[in-house]
């Protein structure tokens, strides 16, 4: 007997989507969505390229579906698509010399007084623009671990990098942003 | 130096930890323009039949370039038996050897 729960599960939409039905991928693209846009305002520059990349990753997503083999949840391969559409952004937008960040947009912060709120945007946006100037590789792996909080474990399976790699990469990234910061209040 | 640059850096992680990009409004409707979008590239794309049936003039040049190469390399038979062993027409050769 097929219960409510099984016919709202991942694993049946994704089996439906898979028959083609498309309404139940875009089950999942409204339960998962708010995810997918969270990690990629993390690297997004401004809002189109965050619809952009949003975009992108559900509709690799889709083409995929196939190759999904649910051995993990569903959520986890999709973060996984994401973190790979980000990356690949990084990478393009560091070849075209593009440093900006999100500059002038809409930032929810939450349960936090004025002044606080003002500290917080300011963090903010020193932060986002010293991590603008690390390397592509370096700049997702300490956004994932300190911002997003993600384990070395979880940002090891979203990356296709071993465990060993990702601490190495995340201490670089650390001393290359410390040594940004130094420059930063040297000038 | 190095250890106020850490403690200031753990304090940015934390701060900005706090700071979400209102993402609320662009999620709006987002379901509906992702479809269309993976409806769109549908229609873009080219059945294999479809590309099967535009490479039939191209097939068919190569057929023709093959054929006028083999009319005009394949050598004509020759009369003489050493002439037809020479050119490769040892089905000639053995019909002349065998007498048939």
């Amino acid at each position: 007997m097929i219960t409510l729960t099984d016919e709202s599960s991942d694993d049946h939409l994704v089996s439906s989507a898979l028959k083609g039905d498309d309404g139940a991928f875009a089950q999942l693209v409204t339960r998962y969505k708010r995810r997918v846009f969270r990690l990629a305002a993390r690297f997004a520059h401004d809002n189109d390229e965050l619809e952009d990349l949003c975009q992108e990753a559900f509709i690799k997503a889709y083409e995929n579906l196939s190759s999904f083999r649910r051995d993990a949840p569903f959520e986890h391969w999709l973060m996984r698509i994401t973190v790979h559409v980000c990356q690949d952004a990084l990478r393009s937008r560091r070849r075209n010399g593009n440093h900006s960040t999100f500059d002038g947009q809409q930032f929810e912060v939450r349960d936090l007084s004025a002044d606080a709120r003002h500290e917080a945007q300011q963090a903010r946006d020193l932060l986002a623009w010293a991590l603008a100037r690390l390397k592509p590789d370096e700049r997702l792996v300490i956004t994932l671990l300190e911002l997003e909080e993600y384990s070395v474990r979880e940002i090891a399976v979203m990356t296709g990098w071993s465990e060993a790699n990702v601490k190495v990469r995340a201490h670089r990234a650390r001393q290359a942003l410390k040594k940004i910061l130094e420059q930063h209040d040297e000038r | 130096m190095k250890d106020e640059t850490d403690r200031r850096l753990e304090q940015l992680f934390s701060l900005a930890r706090t700071v979400q990009h209102d993402t609320s409004a662009m999620e709006e409707h987002f379901e509906t323009r992702v479809m269309a979008r993976i409806r769109e590239q549908e229609a873009k794309a080219i059945p294999w039949f479809a590309l099967v049936w535009r490479m039939i003039p191209i097939f068919a040049v190569v057929a023709a370039i093959a054929a006028i190469c083999n009319m005009n390399f394949t050598p004509l038979h020759s009369e003489d038996m050493f002439a037809a062993i020479a050119n490769g027409q040892e089905d000639y050769a053995g019909s002349f050897l065998t007498g048939e």
